[in-house]
């Protein structure tokens, strides 16, 4: 969505060969965004990092000698680079390595659907009350107030109790619950842009209001929704692991950073490897994406610096 | 008896996550007074002794009630209510003479005391869970099934101070069953005052050595000491506290730092580490409990005696308890655990000498032989409840049972579902453990027999082990009797009718300040004999 973006000047180096072309090329204010999240150290450095551990996840299962489940009897609780296991094993004899990369893999799993459901309906919800507005804003508005003042902990373990134990219903349940803060931001984001005058051209044009949100208000919200998508994902994967601390998390002998570093602090005066490496993954992956959330809402909101 | 298998993840949000105050704030002693503080793993669901079925329970309301006999320091039977009894040549009738005493609030306890509450055991009214405890006293399972008034039971008043106790068969153990929680002397007077409200803090009142004080639910039970105990001069600690923490590791570091002065509960694997850095608290002991797997015989897979014995003959007993459990537990081939009284035990499956690999692979033969290989694998799910002490194993029992081909799955419960799905047959196969009820083998093998009902979770049938055991009870000679008990659990533990996989020691974190204290093997440790090795320091020099 370029159409209403400030046509910037050429850059001055490039400005003969622009010139030249038939076709001049110009930046848009998503070009601006990215050459500034770019420049941001810690930003691109958190990217580059992610991006490891995110690799890690997705391959390093196949690639360990030992598998997240199996048992070596052999070598309980021994310290890390003993027998070929870098970072030691557990009290059953498995392979922290092991567990920890699949452990990485459930946690980023459950932050990434999670954080979807909740863009989904967090923006179908926010950008219908914001644009449909009157008495229907109002009730659509209250309803998330009135889900606002449950519990968090209390809503997911209830879920958990009704329906039992489920993967699934885990990712469903966080993304439930997490809508929540979607919905309002997308809502105040579409009050401010429904009278803008593009929106008003196109409701003069005929245009239906479903698609009206669909072309013309949703991705113009992308701004903050993006930012608030990337402090989600830590979110999310925090709550996870609190539910695994807690014991209504994954099941085993399927781990996730939570579970891993609930179980580690159990034993820590014994085998403090257990629960350092998992702190250490993920304290680091917190940071990135943190990182990472911070850089967009600097290059995208440019005011708010 | 069952473990209180406390659902740590609830407990813990309702404790408020609380680590360090873990909602069990010590609580300040009165001056010059002695208090003891212990941890319990959990609030108990009543303090009515007749429907009280949680170890937890027990250790409260058994520093509140005695029976016609009670424990020693030692956990062996020793006159309580009863200063004397008498029992008949063939066994069969019991007479005991009551110990003039009082209740807390004055009013004496009679032999109609001990009357009304065996009948109100007895009552189908009362849906005790134990009330199959006193099924070898005549009529007693009959008013139980609803088929007999309660007054048919066979317990008299003979007089004021004497009552009479008319058996089925002998029971040598008789002693030791009324010991037991389910079968303490009530005050009649006060419950039929006040109905089921009789157990509430104001009403209860009671015959030993301490009465109920207070009880907050999930801060701390305080009971006091009972001025007119038959022994109350004897009794050393004032006050005693029970506090619910769920989070065992919770309790630990409290009673490491001196604020609780007992924890009866230890996770085993840190036994190990505890015993270098603080060797003087940690006491272990040979305990009557036993782990298993319950196997539901309903299902026609598990109905199958090859499949059992093949899940049976899978499971690493050894790995369980040398390398998980770590804190001297013993592997179990047997469903007795060794040390039980008038048993010789040792009963081992066939199997038990086979090394791994020769048992892993008469476990695929058999599993085979029924049908089920690489292109049908048996499918299987574990019921288990989360944070007990054999959470940990159950991974290693899924690893152990996919090496034979076995796709087990797993599905938590928290404590109370589990048992309510074990007594509804609602498993597969569940993660179970029993502790003995009174010093005997009959309390383990019972669990097995086709009339024991709920508690027999797999619902095993077996005629001839139902006779076997009819038999022993039929048999005054206590020799005879462990022969046949023997032969018993032989057919049984062949039959795979259940997986024990090992035998569990007794794991208590004590403050060295404490004296009185004896490691036993049923685990009973009544304040009353308790003390503290400072107790005239701490009464002359008040501290908070």
């Amino acid at each position: 969505m370029t159409a209403f973006g400030p046509e910037l000047a050429p850059g001055s180096r490039a400005g003969a060969a622009a010139m030249t072309s038939a076709a001049r090329k110009g930046r848009s204010l998503w070009d601006d965004a990215l050459r500034r999240l770019l420049r941001n150290r810690a930003a691109v450095g958190s990217m580059a990092v992610l991006a490891v551990l995110v690799l890690a996840a997705v391959v390093g299962p196949f690639l360990t000698p030992f598998t997240y489940d199996q048992l070596n009897k052999q070598d309980v609780w021994v310290a890390p680079l003993t027998h070929g296991h870098l970072l030691g094993t557990d009290s059953l004899g498995r392979d922290l390595l092991a567990r920890l990369l699949i452990g990485l893999r459930v946690s980023l799993a459950v932050g990434v659907v999670a954080t979807c459901v909740s863009l989904v309906i967090g923006v179908a919800w926010g950008a219908s009350a914001g644009y449909l507005g009157g008495r229907i804003d109002e009730v659509m508005m209250r309803v998330v107030d009135v889900l606002y003042s449950l519990p968090f902990i209390f809503f997911v373990i209830l879920l958990m109790v009704t329906f039992g134990r489920n993967f699934i219903l885990m990712f469903v349940a966080i993304g439930a619950v997490e809508w929540l803060t979607m919905a309002r931001i997308v809502r105040g984001q579409t009050l401010s842009l429904r009278h803008k005058e593009f929106v008003e051209a196109a409701r003069a044009a005929g245009v239906s209001s479903g698609r009206i949100v669909l072309r013309h208000i949703v991705p113009n919200l992308l701004g903050p929704v993006v930012v608030y998508v990337t402090l989600t994902i830590p979110g999310v994967i925090l709550a996870e692991s609190f539910l695994s601390f807690l014991g209504l998390g994954v099941q085993e002998p399927l781990t996730s950073l939570g579970t891993l570093i609930s179980t580690g602090a159990q034993d820590m005066e014994l085998a403090p490897w257990l629960l350092i490496f998992p702190s250490i993954v993920m304290v680091v992956t917190l940071m990135c994406f943190n990182f990472i959330g911070d850089g967009l809402r600097d290059a995208i909101d440019p005011k708010d610096r | 008896m069952r473990l209180a298998l406390a659902a740590a993840a609830a407990a813990l949000v309702l404790a408020g996550c609380g680590q360090s105050g873990g909602g069990a704030q010590r609580s300040v002693c009165p001056p010059g007074k002695l208090c003891f503080h212990a941890a319990n793993q959990n609030d108990p669901e009543t303090l009515d002794p007749a429907k009280g079925s949680l170890v937890i329970e027990d250790n409260i309301i058994s520093d509140m009630f005695v029976g016609l006999v009670t424990d020693d320091a030692a956990g062996q039977p020793i006159p309580g209510a009863a200063e004397s009894w008498t029992t008949s040549p063939d066994g069969l009738t019991w007479t005991f003479k009551l110990r003039p005493h009082v209740w807390s609030d004055g009013v004496p306890v009679t032999a109609d005391d001990v009357v009304f509450s065996l009948r109100r055991l007895a009552d189908p009214k009362t849906a005790a869970q134990y009330a199959y405890f006193i099924y070898p006293i005549k009529n007693a399972q009959e008013i139980n099934g609803g088929k007999a008034a309660p007054e048919t039971l066979g317990v008299e008043a003979l007089d004021d101070r004497t009552v009479r106790i008319t058996l089925l068969h002998p029971v040598p153990y008789l002693p030791e069953l009324l010991k037991h929680q389910s079968t303490y002397v009530l005050p009649a007077h006060v419950i039929r005052k006040w109905g089921d409200a009789w157990v509430n803090p104001g009403h209860i009142v009671s015959n030993g050595p301490y009465t109920l004080a207070s009880w907050r639910l999930g801060d701390k039970i305080r009971l006091v000491k009972n001025p007119r105990f038959y022994d109350a001069a004897n009794v050393c600690l004032d006050e005693v506290y029970y506090y619910p923490i769920a989070d065992i590791n919770s309790a630990e570091r409290q009673v490491l730092r001196g604020e609780l002065d007992m924890s009866n509960s230890l996770r085993s694997s840190r036994v190990e580490y505890l015993r270098k850095v603080a060797p003087d608290y940690v006491h272990t002991h040979t305990y009557l409990g036993v782990g298993y797997l319950a196997v539901n015989t309903n299902i026609p897979a598990l109905k199958d005696k090859r499949v059992r014995l093949a899940l049976d003959m899978a499971l690493d007993r050894e790995f369980y308890a040398e390398k998980l459990f770590r804190a001297g537990e013993l592997p179990a081939y047997g469903f007795t655990p060794p040390g039980v009284a008038n048993y010789p035990g040792g009963v081992k499956a066939y199997f038990a000498g086979w090394p791994l690999e020769r048992r892993q692979a008469e476990a695929r033969r058999l599993l085979a032989e029924a049908g089920y290989g690489p292109k049908n694998p048996l499918k299987l799910e574990i019921l288990y409840s989360p944070g007990g002490s054999q959470t940990t194993i159950v991974p290693a029992i899924q690893a152990d049972w996919r090496q034979i081909g076995v796709q087990a799955s797993l599905a938590q419960a928290e404590g109370q579902i589990l048992f309510s799905s074990l007594n509804a047959r609602n498993f597969q196969v569940g993660v179970a453990g029993w502790i003995a009820d009174y010093n005997d083998a009959n309390t383990f093998l019972y669990l097995l027999k086709s009339t024991t009902g709920p508690q027999n979770y797999g619902d095993y049938k077996n005629p001839i082990y139902d006779a076997l055991l009819d038999k022993a009870d039929n048999e005054p000679d206590l020799q005879k009797r462990a022969a046949y008990l023997m032969q018993a659990e032989k057919i049984m533990v062949d039959d795979a009718a259940n997986l024990p996989f090992y035998f569990w020691i007794s794991r208590n974190l004590v403050n060295p300040n404490v004296s009185g204290w004896i490691d036993n093997i049923v685990d009973h440790h009544r304040k009353r004999w308790l003390c503290f090795k400072d107790a005239d320091a701490r009464r002359s020099a008040p501290r908070s």
